[in-house]
């Protein structure tokens, strides 16, 4: 699903933020990504969604070679991945309906799609009740799962969070942490970020290590293995 | 394009306009007010060149003849002159034609002419027309070398003034033209830019979830377009207003003041004000948009 052949990040400033960089993750797996800040993981994030070219080595994505992803594609690249941001990145002006529902409207969905799939998800999440109510009303955890919703609505192969849970409370962070578990359970694939210690040790995925722009551990079962 | 998408496109737009009521309204009547300028301005200049043709159109040679001419000289210097390039009209004017016309012009000081008596010291004339201003002065030369031909007269420093005043009048005012629609287009890019601003984070959303730039685009675009349209409408009013008004007073107390016709004159004028204003506010959007496309 994600295949990161020697990829090398250099920014203009000269910092090189990923450094030789060769991963594999297959279908339905689900790997944290952990390391101390700087490491070069947000980089790794914005890399994968091409917001950001690799300045050398090639990653494939959903099978394509974003290297070789010309602009007017990215788009519909992105429609094939599901982003969760720690700051949720709900439309303040829209109801939780319309938020997830947005997410359909992009790729021109039609309107019965639209009314079925976002129920569908909001749902999921567990938030169908608050279907009409306003972002600003949430909670962060509800908020969050909102985003959750919208990320996943277009049916994504793969679904890339950025410390999902870093503005959230231990109880609300297990909630969510559920939620993408369920998710991965279908078959999606979830690459996730994270400096969140408990949920990485309890729930024994794969760990992928980053320091200085290089993977220093990869395990399958592993733990957080930083102090917080 | 779906149409459920069109329809969420305009309602985008309109709720945009809503919400940011005051910006909205700041960008329309910065449309109006640059538009209704640019009116006043098309209106001067439209009718200054109006009036430079017309003063041009009358630009003629007057051809004195010898008094001794026969009939049948008169009128073989008429059709040579007929036949020279440019020259579209030949009038004769007999002496006696000449007298009534001077009379006329002295008025009641006619009285000045019974010295006279009989005599009429006036020569016979032909008045030339010709196609071009430019024309007037090689024609002039020509017919001045005719046998028989006595002076060929025109107001070469008159209309050298004339063409020069024309000729700046026609630069100054495309110039003038062009310099307020991109003053007006640097306004609205600059409002529409503040609304769009506000909407980054949206917009930045939109391409995370897969939104291609021209999805993004097209409510802007309409907001855009809305304002202009409005703004145009805004300016063209007061302006035909004041135009019709303009023109009353012209016909009435100024009759020799060749003003351009209000029809259809003006509805070419408010036409091309509506497109200015669609065209400025739907570019408007497309260049303040651009910056923050690139996520």
């Amino acid at each position: 699903m994600i295949h990161l052949n020697e990829v090398t990040k250099v920014f203009d400033d000269g910092f090189v933020a990923l450094s030789n960089v060769s991963l594999k993750i297959g279908k339905g797996e689900f790997a944290f990504v952990v390391g101390p800040s700087g490491a070069g993981k947000s980089t790794l994030i914005k890399l994968l969604f091409r917001e950001q070219l690799v300045s050398a080595g090639e990653i494939i994505v959903n099978g394509r070679n974003l290297t070789e992803l010309q602009p007017q594609e990215i788009p519909y690249f992105r429609r094939s991945l599901g982003i969760v941001f720690q700051d949720f990145r709900l439309l303040p002006d829209k109801n939780c309906y319309e938020n997830v529902a947005f997410a359909m409207r992009v790729i021109e969905a039609s309107r019965r799609d639209i009314q079925r799939r976002v129920k569908h998800v909001l749902d999921l999440v567990g938030l169908l009740p608050k279907a009409k109510i306003y972002p600003a009303q949430l909670s962060g955890g509800e908020q969050q799962r909102v985003a959750i919703a919208r990320a996943i609505v277009n049916n994504p192969a793969v679904l890339i969070a950025d410390e999902p849970t870093g503005n959230l409370d231990p109880e609300t962070t297990w909630e969510t942490m559920r939620i993408f578990e369920r998710i991965n359970q279908s078959g999606t694939t979830i690459l996730m970020v994270t400096h969140d210690k408990p949920i990485v040790d309890q729930m024994m995925k794969r760990v992928i290590a980053l320091e200085n722009g290089r993977i220093t551990r990869d395990e399958s079962k592993g733990v957080y293995g930083y102090e917080d | 394009m779906k149409i459920s998408t069109a329809e969420y496109f305009i309602t985008e737009s309109l709720n945009s306009i809503r919400r940011n009521g005051l910006m909205s309204l700041a960008s329309l009547m910065t449309v109006a007010l640059s538009l209704l300028i640019l009116g006043v301005f098309i209106i001067l200049v439209m009718n200054l060149n109006h009036m430079a043709s017309v003063l041009e159109s009358q630009v003629q040679v007057t051809v004195y003849l010898q008094d001794t001419l026969k009939e049948v000289e008169v009128r073989e210097i008429g059709t040579r002159i007929t036949k020279l390039p440019g020259v579209t009209r030949v009038n004769f004017i007999a002496k006696e034609e000449a007298m009534n016309r001077f009379k006329q012009r002295l008025g009641e000081q006619q009285g000045l002419l019974a010295e006279l008596g009989e005599a009429n010291p006036l020569p016979n004339s032909f008045e030339v027309k010709l196609d071009r201003p430019e024309r007037v002065k090689p024609v002039a030369l020509a017919i001045a070398q005719l046998k028989g031909v006595e002076a060929a007269r025109y107001g070469q420093e008159v209309v050298e003034q004339l063409f020069s005043l024309t000729r700046m009048v026609r630069i100054f005012g495309v110039v003038l033209i062009l310099f307020l629609g991109l003053a007006a287009l640097f306004i609205i890019v600059n409002t529409i830019r503040l609304t769009v601003f506000a909407r980054r984070r949206e917009i930045g959303i939109m391409k995370y979830v897969g939104a291609t730039d021209w999805f993004i685009r097209w409510p802007f675009i309409i907001e855009g377009v809305l304002l202009g349209f409005l703004g145009a409408c805004i300016a063209v009013l007061p302006l035909t207003q004041f135009y019709s008004m303009l023109t009353g007073q012209v016909y009435e107390s100024l009759a020799f003041l060749p003003l351009l016709p209000k029809y259809p004159f003006m509805g070419y004028v408010n036409i091309f004000l509506l497109c200015a204003g669609i065209g400025i506010g739907a570019l408007g959007s497309v260049i303040s948009v651009k910056k923050f496309l690139k996520v």
